[in-house]
């Protein structure tokens, strides 16, 4: 299996996010969202180094976090799967992740704007408010 | 695991001039560290009196388990260094260079060097007084991989190389410490690069080391915060654990050196302000480090 693991991730060293946890959010996030199916392997930790080019200690912590939190499993020998019955992330957390997900790029584009929580809390509110009567 | 490289409390200057004062520094085998510091931070001096190219004033530093400036024969062919600004044997073909270089080393890969050579399309029919700057520095890390040492030490390895060459060296420093147990200490200011191959980051400033540990730990716990007090003037912020403050009525921007959820709440309650935590990358973390 030739993996291209820039094909999965996508890295920026420049972000304020460590690497590790650009990695670990956009495995979580790619079950989330059906990039990774259940009983999928990821790339081995050497591809995603190497296709990466990032430091390979970086995308073992990264696998190795993700096992603790149970979101994927080691298999001896061959590598880390998503796991067939993917029990940690059932369907409202995956609604919870497509959430977050959007919150995010909100918030990102707030700060963008320098708008403070306050003020994008009050929109939201006001935008809710709206549609409900509408 | 064994100490690669060890100093503790060591100081140099150049006559009245202080550069190291007080550095201590332990690198464990397998580690890739990168040494971040401004222009004149100290970064050549510490390398060179890593390898025992410079004498220290004071402290202890030992490579290799070995003290630097009485290095025996062994321990020198377990060393690969490419230092900064140096154009050996400038009547010498590149290609001649690298002949004469691993006729030194009994356990010289021909192998890995053309293969270098390839990878990087270095032309071995040029003179070393000819080539670019960029040249020089590909040639001169090709002569430090060869011998396939246990020990890498970089000054400054991509200030002169091109985006593309800056990729190719990542790529191969990354080769090398996945085929064999390899520790790689190199100085740089390029943060991106460190950012992609280091595990570890030291910071050098004011002539010590500022901050030692990974570059995860550092993104995490230095972070900028933003404080709004609704309901009044924010008073200064120079606390413990405060890198920089800005304050201005009701508004205050920290950058702090020990970010937690708790932290957070703390500053929340304390000053009953409302506060945005901002992630920073380490160039940002750099900059604020020596503001």
């Amino acid at each position: 299996m030739d993996h291209n693991a820039r094909l999965y991730f996508q890295i920026s060293p420049a972000s304020g996010v460590p690497i590790y946890r650009q990695i670990y959010d956009q495995v979580k996030i790619g079950i989330a969202l059906g990039k990774f199916v259940a009983g999928e392997f990821l790339p081995s930790i050497r591809d995603v180094s190497k296709s990466l080019e990032v430091n390979p200690m970086t995308v073992s912590k990264a696998y190795s976090s993700l096992e603790k939190s149970g979101i994927i499993e080691l298999v001896r020998g061959q590598g880390m799967r998503i796991p067939v019955k993917a029990e940690g992330i059932t369907m409202p957390d995956r609604d919870q992740e497509r959430l977050t997900l959007l919150i995010k790029e909100v918030i990102n584009s707030a700060q963008q704007l320098s708008l403070d929580e306050a003020s994008v809390v009050q929109k939201l509110r006001a935008i809710w408010e709206e549609d409900r009567h509408a | 695991m064994r100490n690669i490289i060890y100093l503790q409390d060591v100081s140099k200057g150049y006559g009245r001039k202080v550069v190291l004062d007080g550095v201590s520094l332990a690198v464990p085998e397998g580690m890739v560290i990168g040494l971040l510091g401004t222009n004149g931070a100290g970064k050549t001096t510490l390398l060179k009196c890593l390898l025992g190219l410079l004498k220290v004033d004071a402290g202890k530093a030992s490579i290799l388990g070995e003290d630097p400036w009485h290095l025996s024969a062994a321990v020198k062919a377990g060393i690969g260094y490419v230092p900064q600004g140096y154009r050996p044997y400038p009547w010498l073909q590149a290609g001649r260079l690298i002949e004469y270089t691993a006729s030194f080393y009994p356990q010289w890969n021909t192998a890995l060097a053309a293969q270098l050579v390839k990878d990087w399309k270095l032309d071995l029919s040029v003179r070393v007084d000819t080539l670019s700057e960029g040249e020089l520095q590909k040639l001169l890390i090709i002569l430090a991989l060869g011998h396939e040492p246990p020990l890498l030490v970089f000054d400054e390895p991509v200030a002169s190389l091109d985006p593309v060459a800056r990729r190719e060296f990542l790529k191969t420093i990354l080769d090398v410490v996945a085929e064999r147990p390899c520790t790689v200490l190199f100085s740089t200011h390029i943060t991106s690069d460190l950012e992609r191959i280091a595990d570890t980051v030291a910071v050098l400033r004011a002539g010590t080391i500022d901050f030692c540990g990974g570059i995860d730990v550092l993104k995490e716990s230095v972070k900028r915060v933003r404080l709004y007090c609704p309901t009044g003037v924010l008073p200064d912020m120079g606390q413990e654990g405060v890198i920089n403050s800005y304050v201005r009525g009701q508004q205050a921007i920290l950058t702090v050196r020990d970010y937690s959820d708790a932290r957070r709440e703390s500053l929340e309650k304390t000053f009953g302000a409302l506060v945005d935590v901002e992630d920073l990358n380490l160039e940002e973390i750099f900059l604020e480090m020596n503001r």
